[in-house]
C-alpha cells in the first residue's frame, strides 16, 4: 500500500502511524466486502443447502458491471449497483435452475462449470472486459455528492452495506421464506409435500445471493480501483465458501465469525516475518487446511448449525 | 489430420486422469478433488528426483509415480477415513478435498516455486511425420501409454478377483466386508491405483508442455467432465467421453482460438447434466437427479 504522508516533512512516526491507521481500515474493509460475498452464499448453501462454488462469479459480474459502467458511462456508483445487482440476480436465477434437476455434489459441479466459463469470458473477452490486463482507474464513487475518497469513508459506506445486507439476511431468515429454505435443506420431498413450490424458493434464494455477491464487486471495484479476471477465480470461490463453513452455515453470525478469521489470521503471518513470495501461498494453506480441519471435526462450523451431512454417508 | 493427432494426444492425458477418477468415485462416492494435485505432484516430484536429488529419468519417473500413489492413499488415511468412519456425507468429503487441493498445491508452489519447472532437455523436440500430422514421441508415448494402462486396468478390473473385490465394495462396503473382503483395504489400493493413474499423466504432460503448480486443475476438471458425461461405471463410456471432449476442444481451437476451450468444455458438462445426467452409458450416475 502507497503511503502518502511518508516523508512529507511532518516526520517519520507520523508517517508510521498513519500507514498503520490506513492498513487497518484496509483490512476491515476487506472483512466488509467478505462478509457481504459470505452472507450471500450463506444463505444460498447454509439456509437453502446448495452448495455453490460459483460465488467468486457473481462477485466477478458484480465488479465488472460497475467497472465497465463507471468507465464507459461515467454512472454514479448507485445505478451502476442496481444495474450489477440486477444482472447477477439474472445469472443467479441461470444456476439456480440446475439445482432443480441435479443433486447435491452433481450441482457443486455444475455451479464450477459455471465459475469457470464466467472466469474464461472475463479473461478473454478481451475488447469489452480488457482481458487479463484489466480494467485500470475506476473513478472514486460518489454518493449523493459525497466524494469516497479516504479508506476512512469508504469503510463507513463498506459498513452501511454490511448493516443492510446483515438486516436483508436477518429478515429473511426470521420470515416464513427463510423457514421454507431449512425446510428444504433439511428434506425437499417433504417441503414439496407440504405445499411448498420448491423450484421457485430454489431459484429465488440463488438471485438473492448473487445480487448479494454482486454489492461486494461493486464495493471492491470501486475501492481497489483496479480489476482484472485474477481476483475471481475458482480458488476466490472456494475462500468463500470456507468463510461460510469455518464462520458457520445456516447461522447469520457464522459468515461474520468466518470473514474476520479467515481475513485477519493471514495478516497475522506478515508479523511472523514470511517473506511476500510465500505469504500468498501460506494464505490458503491456511485456509485449505482450516477447511479440512474444520471437516474433520467441526463440520458445523464455529458458530453454525448446518454442516452439510443431508444423506449422510452410504451405510 | 493435425488436429485430429492433437485430439487424440488430449484425450489420452484425460482419459488417464479420468479413469483414475471414475475407479476413486466409484468407490467412495465423492468428487475427490484431491486428485487433480497428485496429477501435479507426480510431475514435481519426477522434477524434484530428477534435478535436485540426480537420479536418472527413468528412476526419477518410477519413484514419482510410487510418490503419487503414496500420496493418494496418505490422503486416504490422513483424512477420508476419518471422515467415514464419521458417515460424513458427499458434500462434507467433498469440501474437505477441496481443502485438501489448496493446501497441497500451495505447498507446491511454497517448494517449488511458482515458475514453469521442465522436465524435457532444452532443444526443441524431434517430431515426427504420421498421415501428414506432425507430433513428438512423448505425445506418441501419451497415446500408446494411455491405451495400454486404461486397456489392462479394465481386464483387471472384470477379470481377476481383486477386480471382483473392488466391484464387489463399489457396489456395497458393508456387503462386502460381511463376504470377507476388507473394503478399507480394497479402498486404499484402488487410491493407490488411481493417483499412479493421474501421476502418469502428469509426467507425460510435464515432459509434453511442462508444469506449473496449477497445472492439475484444468486435467482434473476434464477427467471430471469425461466421467460424467461417459458414466462412472463404464470404461468404455469413459473413453468414447474423453475422445468426444478432445474433439470437442479442437473443433473449439479450430473455430475460436485456443482460449475457449475450457468454456466450451463446461458448456457441454452443463448440457449434459441438464440433459441427461446419467451419461452415454447410462447406469452409474443415477443418483445425480433428485
Amino acid at each position: 500500500m502507497t503511503n502518502p504522508n511518508h516523508g512529507d516533512g511532518s516526520g517519520e512516526i507520523l508517517g508510521e502511524w498513519a500507514t498503520t491507521v490506513e492498513y487497518f481500515l484496509h483490512i476491515a474493509i476487506l472483512i466488509g466486502i467478505y462478509l457481504i460475498l459470505a452472507t450471500g452464499l450463506n444463505l444460498i448453501a447454509g439456509y437453502a443447502g446448495l452448495l455453490s462454488i460459483a460465488h467468486a462469479a457473481f462477485y466477478g459480474i458484480g465488479a465488472y458491471t460497475a467497472a465497465l459502467m463507471a468507465l464507459n458511462l461515467h454512472s454514479p456508483i448507485l445505478v451502476n449497483l442496481i444495474c450489477a445487482m440486477l444482472l447477477a440476480g439474472m445469472l443467479g436465477a441461470v444456476v439456480g435452475v440446475p439445482s432443480l434437476r441435479i443433486r447435491d455434489d452433481y450441482f457443486v459441479i455444475a455451479t464450477f462449470a459455471f465459475q469457470v466459463i464466467v472466469f474464461n469470458v472475463l479473461n478473454n473477452w478481451v475488447s469489452f472486459t480488457g482481458g487479463p490486463m484489466g480494467l485500470p482507474g475506476i473513478p472514486q464513487p460518489v454518493l449523493f455528492g459525497w466524494i469516497v475518497s479516504s479508506h476512512f469513508e469508504f469503510l463507513l459506506l463498506v459498513g452501511c452495506c454490511c448493516v443492510a445486507v446483515l438486516w436483508i439476511c436477518h429478515r429473511l431468515v426470521c420470515s416464513p421464506f427463510g423457514r421454507v429454505l431449512k425446510a428444504i435443506r433439511e428434506d425437499e420431498v417433504f417441503a414439496q409435500s407440504a405445499g411448498k413450490n420448491v423450484a421457485a424458493y430454489k431459484v429465488l434464494v440463488s438471485v438473492i445471493g448473487a445480487a448479494m455477491a454482486a454489492v461486494a464487486g461493486v464495493l471492491y471495484a470501486h475501492y481497489i480501483s483496479f480489476i482484472d479476471p485474477t481476483s475471481f477465480t475458482v480458488m476466490e470461490s472456494i475462500f468463500i465458501i470456507s468463510i461460510v463453513i469455518i464462520g458457520g452455515a445456516g447461522s447469520l453470525w457464522g459468515p461474520v465469525v468466518g470473514a474476520v478469521v479467515l481475513v485477519t489470521l493471514p495478516e497475522l503471518l506478515r508479523f511472523v516475518g514470511l517473506p511476500s513470495a510465500v505469504a500468498a501461498n501460506a494464505r490458503q494453506i491456511l485456509y485449505g487446511a482450516a477447511l479440512v480441519a474444520c471437516m474433520m471435526w467441526r463440520p458445523q462450523g464455529l458458530v453454525g448449525d448446518y454442516s452439510f451431512q443431508k444423506g449422510g454417508g452410504r451405510q | 489430420m493435425q488436429l485430429a493427432a492433437n485430439a487424440l494426444v488430449a484425450a489420452g492425458t484425460i482419459l488417464l486422469v479420468a479413469v483414475g477418477f471414475a475407479l476413486v468415485f466409484g468407490m467412495v462416492r465423492f468428487f475427490h478433488f484431491a486428485h487433480g494435485v497428485i496429477f501435479t505432484a507426480a510431475a514435481y516430484l519426477a522434477f524434484v528426483f530428477q534435478t535436485w536429488v540426480g537420479l536418472p529419468l527413468i528412476a526419477a519417473v518410477v519413484m514419482a509415480v510410487v510418490g503419487a500413489a503414496v500420496i493418494g492413499c496418505a490422503i486416504e488415511i490422513g483424512v477420508y477415513r476419518p471422515l467415514r468412519a464419521k458417515v460424513a456425507s458427499p458434500l462434507v468429503l467433498l469440501l474437505a478435498s477441496l481443502g485438501v487441493y489448496v493446501v497441497l498445491q500451495n505447498l507446491i508452489s511454497v517448494v517449488c516455486g511458482d515458475d514453469t519447472k521442465q522436465l524435457r532437455s532444452s532443444e526443441i523436440p524431434e517430431t515426427i511425420n504420421i498421415l501428414g500430422a506432425r507430433v513428438t514421441w512423448v505425445q506418441l508415448a501419451t497415446i500408446a501409454v494411455a491405451v495400454v494402462l486404461v486397456a489392462t486396468l479394465a481386464a483387471v478390473v472384470q477379470k481377476t478377483r481383486l477386480g471382483q473385490a473392488m466391484r464387489a465394495v463399489a457396489d456395497d462396503p458393508q456387503l462386502a466386508s460381511v463376504s470377507g473382503i476388507e473394503s478399507d483395504r480394497i479402498i486404499l489400493l484402488t487410491f493407490a491405483i488411481g493417483s499412479a493413474l493421474a501421476g502418469v499423466g502428469g509426467i507425460l504432460v510435464a515432459f509434453d508442455v511442462d508444469m506449473t503448480p496449477t497445472m492439475g486443475m484444468n486435467p482434473l476438471m476434464l477427467g471430471m467432465i469425461a466421467v460424467i458425461v461417459g458414466g462412472v461405471r463404464s470404461i468404455p463410456g469413459i473413453v468414447l467421453a474423453a475422445l468426444l471432449l478432445a474433439c470437442a476442444q479442437q473443433a473449439t481451437v479450430w473455430v475460436f482460438g485456443s482460449a475457449w476451450q475450457d468454456a466450451v468444455a463446461f458448456l457441454v458438462l452443463l448440457a449434459f447434466l441438464l440433459v441427461r445426467a446419467r451419461g452415454f452409458v447410462g447406469r452409474g450416475t443415477q443418483e445425480a437427479i433428485a
